[in-house]
């Protein structure tokens, strides 16, 4: 039995399993014949960690893994990328390694610089550049890039070149896939998983063209066709991944999370500066402006938040921060105060939201590595939040940085699929039980602490 | 007794060895051993990981998840 998993970073299931539908023969095929369902991601539900609690099985809090960057100590503003050298834990490849079986690992985040393995890796669109070592073992990379010359990690976003951005983003998923399809014919394998980044980055930035209910919708029928294209062609690789593999080999594609229309961005830092939790010394502040661009007035202020698709806040706490003013005794009275003035927070328009507020431990059951004090999930996602600040109002219709089509949204999409058997089923599941799911089909029993069951049903393709 | 703590032995499969052994003959290898170390000190120069993320790959990397709407 050998397994292969196709991730689709950010696909989501009403696309994929609802209006995309007719134009994607070979995935519609795979959920009409397999399981498909609903994969709920992680809190919160953001690209890493929730590719590593797939591939580890772990919590973000047992990874110490909650978003794109950590905070480096307890300082203000000195941050940290998350690296593979962060990840602490086995993923399912480094199990099967131990069992000698080898993998094909390309652009799982974050894997960069390369772990090495029995087999080979490609590591992820958090690579600085072509430059760097992106492979093991190192002599792949001079392949690559004979092989792919136009190889990328990911498209940096330019708002002005909107539709030349589609066409690069097409070519880097046509070329990763092309890459993988080829190894998969050469390379000796018995494990292989693949990321492409590519459709979180065109939900991102083109979502208005797809979907009627956004207020940015546009009833554009060229960018439309060419949204739709774009899936098309993915589509059309994972059919010819599919078609060479025999029917002792189970197909798993999935997703981190999914994606839904983004009704504005919240400047939340503004409004902490508003409700008196964060002082600003500068007399004038310049639209857009973060928080290390203007003078902040530490020793006077009592939180400061993070953006991103969902926030972050900190509370400055004595003996924490180095200017920390909340005394240790006061800090849950301040949660709980903070908490309840985060909810209440409303619309542009006066309008209820249903904001989610948490701390880490309400989530997890282990908590390492940086992690914030609180994390809100702005009217459920909807709105992201802004970290910037200087703007007119707290509402911004339009995102401070980047693309503003979509957020991310809590399901993700999986399908499960063996050729020879009709299953025809739809079982919604968990990201946590993607890896039980993996090592159970390769008969790999010992838990090494991965809490998680397999997905139901799995008995099936069996 | 000095020489004897710089080399330890590692196993390798006996087709290796003989493969290694052919792949050897009338080059500048004097044993498998030589080889094989060259080999693996060659692999283990790339990609170390204390120069993984300098200062420049970290705008890099950080200038584009700006763009992309993860960092602001």
């Amino acid at each position: 039995m050998r397994v292969v998993v196709i991730g689709l970073d950010c696909a989501a299931p009403d696309l994929i399993f609802g209006k995309l539908k007719e134009y994607l023969p070979n995935l519609t095929s795979m959920t009409e014949d397999g399981i498909y369902g609903r994969l709920r991601s992680t809190d919160p539900p953001i690209t890493v960690p929730a590719w590593m609690v797939m591939t580890t099985g772990r919590t973000p809090g047992e990874l110490g893994l909650y978003g794109f960057r950590s905070r480096v100590g307890n300082s203000y503003n000195k941050i940290k990328i998350p690296m593979s050298t962060d990840i602490k834990f086995d993923t399912v490849w480094d199990i099967l390694g131990k069992r000698n079986k080898k993998s094909i690992i390309i652009a799982v985040p974050p894997s960069y610089p390369p772990k090495p393995l029995p087999g080979l890796m490609v590591s992820d669109f958090l690579t600085p550049d072509r430059d760097k070592e992106f492979t093991y073992p190192p002599g792949l990379k001079r392949e690559i890039l004979r092989d792919f010359p136009d190889y990328q990690f990911d498209v940096k976003f330019r708002k002005p070149e909107k539709e030349k951005i589609l066409q690069e983003i097409f070519n880097m998923t046509d070329t990763r896939f092309r890459m993988a399809e080829k190894f998969l014919d050469e390379k000796e394998w018995d494990f292989f998983f693949m990321v492409e980044i590519g459709i979180d980055r065109v939900h991102h930035a083109f979502w208005r063209y797809i979907d009627e209910t956004s207020h940015l919708y546009e009833d554009n029928k060229e960018m439309r066709d060419k949204f739709i294209g774009y899936f098309q062609m993915v589509d059309d690789h994972v059919g010819r991944i599919v078609s060479k593999l025999d029917d002792d080999t189970v197909v798993l594609v999935v997703s981190d999370h999914g994606a839904k229309a983004m009704k504005g961005a919240f400047a939340i830092n503004q409004w902490l500066i508003k409700e008196g939790y964060l002082k600003i010394k500068n007399d004038s502040i310049k639209e857009g402006s973060s928080l290390e661009e203007v003078d902040v007035d530490w020793s006077n202020s009592k939180a400061w938040a993070w953006g991103g698709y969902y926030a972050r806040i900190f509370l400055n706490i004595k003996g924490r921060e180095e200017q920390g003013i909340i005394e240790k005794e006061n800090v849950r009275e301040e949660i709980n105060k903070l908490k309840s003035k985060l909810i209440g927070i409303r619309g542009p328009d006066g309008e209820e939201w249903k904001t989610r507020v948490f701390e880490p431990e309400e989530v997890y059951e282990e908590v390492n590595g940086d992690r914030s004090d609180l994390f809100v999930y702005l009217d459920d996602l909807n709105w992201r939040a802004a970290g910037t600040i200087g703007y007119k109002t707290d509402y911004l219709l339009e995102n401070d940085t980047g693309p503003d089509d979509a957020v991310h949204d809590y399901d993700g999409i999986y399908i499960i699929y063996r050729k020879g058997k009709k299953i025809g089923k739809r079982i919604d599941s968990s990201i946590y039980r993607v890896a039980p799911t993996i090592l159970e089909l390769y008969r790999v029993r010992k838990r090494y602490g991965i809490k998680g069951e397999p997905m139901e049903g799995l008995y099936l393709v069996e | 007794m000095a020489d004897e703590k710089k080399y330890t032995t590692v196993s390798i499969p006996t087709p290796l060895f003989e493969k290694i052994q052919n792949k050897i003959k009338d080059t500048g290898f004097t044993s498998v051993s030589d080889y094989v170390t060259f080999v693996l000190r060659e692999i283990l120069a790339h990609g170390s990981s204390d120069e993984a993320f300098n200062e420049e790959d970290e705008k890099k990397v950080k200038d584009r998840l700006r763009s992309l709407g993860y960092l602001d």
